[in-house]
């Protein structure tokens, strides 16, 4: 896990005993985690009490850098050692590391959702009735005898519901029978890697 | 071999035969047990070859036969070299299926060796954890959606998604070493009135996004830089601020140029209008066209930043006029918009004339400058021919006395000639010692030149070894790492240490065995040699007395009969030793022969027979039955 030269800079500070004592810092570290999780951005995030008393500038530095290392741990998925191993290096002592980690633990599943939620998804397919056609003739032909397929699939997206109605001759039907197969197959094969 | 049977065992045991806990060894293994652990060790070995084979033996014979023989054809083709056959499973000998079962247990992949041998890297241990994520996803059961518990509604019912959305987040910037002066009203903006950077945005999804933008930003400018500074900064031999500065500079200078190279034709086009935004773009194509691809970022974005800014008031101008009323009566809004497009037109229009206006302006100074040129040209000319004239004059005024005025003029140059001689002697003798001292000056710079260019190769070599060394040991740091999770990960086998102890301890048994074998070789070699040396000797003295015995006899007939008691003796002697050599070697054979009965024993001929002659009157039976069958159907 690399961090950049401000957001080291940053938890240095945040680190450093003489800059933040050990009554700010679980408030601080918390603080962080919050603003990060909360679902709008509260400005006053920063305006309690324990936190009055320190430099402000310092303090949304240290927030900044803190909320930087804090997404950045969850993108990785870093473990105890990692981040262990990250913050001695910042001059971390024992005891704020053993404050960060528990707080990101308990956290970490809900960042882990937040960071999870940020992408694009194809809508779920739950279900699927069909019905079978027989196309016996037409205008032009008399004897067609082909059977088509009506599909619609039922699915899910954000948890709405949607059907997709399509219909299909019985190769098509084969195609995507085959490809849907294929799909679960390579779905299972990266299962046993 | 009670060590091996258990290897044997809980190798087997590990690739999925049931093995009760009640055996203990290769001898009681039944025929259904063998053929269990040995298709079970094909199908690990080769899946290929050991899918087509049953993992138990049918009832009828003749199928327990065919089974026989396609495993015995499967193992062959694994690589047993022993005898074997479908006897080998149907009628076991132990030995035999202890070699068989020894080789397939030697032939199993060995997966736990082979990941410690190759450490493997981040993206195998990454794609592992995905495989196993993938896994527990699928063992889930899908659930209709009034269903769902907590637990799976991470993977089945996620919420909204958002895409990836950036945006700039305003930071205070550090102050490095002693306090920086800063402006006062800076530093109160960033005290009282900036908000921290989780409520800068107004939406809140896209600070996940923006925060890890701009953290990756800030690396990659990082790892930029330092790549830039090592290739390039660090030849230049400037401090990385004079670097910055010098290539801010070098920029600007280029910038310059090519808008004063861009400009030439486009100015010739300004006095028709006013010069549009597609010329900026011509502009800055030609610009790309020919600018270093690492200059193509800095300035285009400028170009760009410039741009969006103008663009951004103009649009900020016009928003702005509308009245933020409340009413919400449509004649009010009609009139507003009316005025609005009224203003909107008197607005273009100004903008247009002013436009014009410019043009004309710029169109009349350009005239203004040339007109000015022109006259201080003219000007030039005048001073010129005044000096001329005045020369002229002179002359014409000494015109009269000319010889007078002729040698005025030869002493006038003499003495000069000789000053300049006087000057020139005086500048060589200033001029020597400062060559010399502008030469030493050089050497010394010349020197200084080659020292720093020899510190600059050292540093260059220490940069990279320090490179090299710092990514070595973070690869071992991490080697380190995943090694001890395979560890960890590892089944912890118990029974490992007490396999390595029995091992131990049979090998100082097989080393207390070997020297006993050598002290017994040393005293048979002991012995043989004694035996030898009597022998010798017993041949020695019997050559001596015969001898003796034999010239005495000649004369004395007791001497004679003594003699020939003596040969006597010694041919019984001789007989003695050879049969008690026989017996030896009797002794040997019959031990041979007892071993061979035990083996033969241990093979189980007569169990074996008797099976053999029941599966035979199976077979004779199941073949009548069928032939009864053939000729009923």
């Amino acid at each position: 896990m690399e961090l950049s030269e401000s957001v080291q800079i940053g938890l240095r500070s945040f680190a450093d005993p003489s800059c933040l004592d050990h009554t700010v810092f679980p408030a601080l570290v918390d603080a962080s985690f919050r603003s990060l999780l909360s679902a709008h951005g509260d400005p006053g995030v920063l305006d309690q009490p324990e936190l009055q008393h320190i430099d402000r500038v310092l303090l949304k530095q240290s927030h900044a850098a803190a909320a930087t290392f804090i997404l950045e741990a969850t993108k990785h998925n870093a473990d105890r050692s990692t981040i262990s191993s990250c913050l001695e290096e910042l001059n971390f002592s024992a005891e704020r590391i053993e404050i960060f980690y528990n707080t990101y633990q308990t956290h970490k599943k809900e960042l882990a959702r937040l960071l999870a939620s940020i992408g694009k998804r194809a809508p779920h397919v739950n279900d699927v009735s069909w019905r079978l056609q027989y196309h016996i003739k037409n205008g032009q032909v008399d004897k067609v005898n082909e059977p088509s397929y009506l599909i619609s699939l039922n699915t899910e997206n954000e948890g709405s519901s949607e059907d997709v109605n399509f219909t299909c001759t019985m190769e098509q039907l084969q195609d995507l029978v085959g490809k849907l197969k294929d799909a679960a197959k390579s779905v299972e094969k990266a299962s046993q890697m | 071999m009670e060590e091996v049977d258990k290897i044997l065992i809980h190798a087997l045991k590990q690739v999925g035969t049931e093995v009760s806990e009640e055996i203990d060894s290769v001898r009681q293994f039944s025929s259904e047990l063998i053929v269990q652990a040995v298709v079970r060790c094909i199908q690990v070995i080769d899946p290929g070859l050991g899918s087509s084979l049953p993992t138990s033996l049918p009832p009828g014979m003749s199928a327990r036969f065919r089974v026989g023989m396609s495993l015995a054809q499967a193992c062959q083709e694994i690589g047993y070299k022993g005898e074997i056959g479908y006897q080998t499973f149907l009628y076991s000998n132990e030995p035999e299926i202890r070699s068989l079962l020894m080789c397939l247990v030697e032939k199993l992949p060995r997966e736990g060796a082979e990941t410690s041998d190759q450490p493997t890297g981040k993206s195998v241990v990454l794609q592992r954890g995905i495989a196993a994520a993938i896994k527990a996803q699928l063992a889930v059961p899908w659930l209709p959606t009034h269903c769902r518990l907590p637990l799976n509604i991470e993977t089945q019912s996620p919420e909204a998604l958002h895409s990836f959305h950036a945006q700039p987040l305003r930071l205070s910037p550090f102050t490095k070493g002693p306090e920086k002066k800063q402006l006062k009203v800076k530093k109160n903006y960033q005290r009282d009135i900036l908000p921290p950077v989780t409520a800068q945005l107004s939406f809140h999804t896209s600070l996940m996004a923006s925060l890890l933008e701009k953290h990756t930003d800030e690396l990659s400018a990082a790892q930029e830089w330092d790549n830039e500074w090592n290739s390039q900064g660090l030849l230049s031999r400037l401090t990385p601020k004079e670097y910055r500065s010098r290539k801010l500079t070098r920029l600007r200078k280029r910038v310059k140029e090519q808008l004063r190279a861009a400009e030439v034709p486009a100015s010739e086009s300004a006095f028709g209008g006013s010069r549009s935004n597609t010329d900026l773009f011509e502009l800055l194509q030609t610009f790309k066209g020919s600018a270093l691809s690492d200059l193509i970022l800095t300035k285009g974005t400028h170009f760009t930043h410039t741009k969006k800014f103008t663009f951004e008031q103009e649009s900020a101008s016009v928003t702005n006029p509308i009245p933020s009323g409340h009413q919400s009566e449509s004649d009010i809004q009609d009139r507003q918009q009316m005025e609005l497009a009224a203003l909107q037109h008197q607005f273009q229009q100004l903008c247009s004339d002013g436009d014009q206006l410019t043009a004309d302006m710029k169109h009349i100074s350009v005239t203004n400058t040339q007109m000015l040129n022109e006259l201080k040209q003219s000007e030039l000319g005048i001073s010129e021919k005044e000096n001329k004239m005045q020369v002229k004059k002179k002359t014409i005024g000494l015109l009269p006395d000319a010889d007078d005025n002729l040698l005025k003029l030869q002493v006038l140059v003499e003495a000069s000639t000789k000053r300049l001689v006087n000057l020139a002697s005086q500048w060589e003798k200033h001029r020597a010692p400062h060559m010399d001292e502008y030469r030493t000056l050089k050497e010394i710079c010349s020197n200084h030149d080659l020292e720093s260019s020899r510190m600059m190769s050292e540093i260059r070599s220490l940069h990279d070894k320090i490179r090299i060394s710092t990514e070595e040991a973070r690869k071992k740091e991490e080697m380190y790492k995943q090694l001890v999770t395979e560890l960890e990960n590892l089944p912890q086998d118990v029974s490992r240490s007490a396999y390595t102890q029995r091992i131990l301890e049979i090998v100082s048994n097989i080393k207390k065995q070997k020297e006993e074998i050598t002290k017994i070789l040393s005293d048979t070699k002991e012995l043989q040699k004694e035996i030898n040396n009597l022998t010798g000797k017993l041949d020695r003295t019997f050559a001596v007395t015969d001898e003796l015995v034999f010239k005495d006899a000649k004369k004395d007939e007791s001497v004679r009969k003594s003699y020939k008691y003596l040969a006597a003796l010694h041919e019984s002697c001789n007989q003695l030793i050879q049969t008690i050599e026989e017996t030896g070697t009797i002794l040997r054979e019959i031990r041979d022969l007892e071993e061979q009965i035990e083996t033969e024993n241990g093979n189980k001929t007569v169990s074996n027979l008797e099976r053999i002659l029941d599966d035979y009157k199976c077979i004779r039976h199941e073949n009548s039955a069928l032939a009864a069958k053939v000729r009923e159907g």
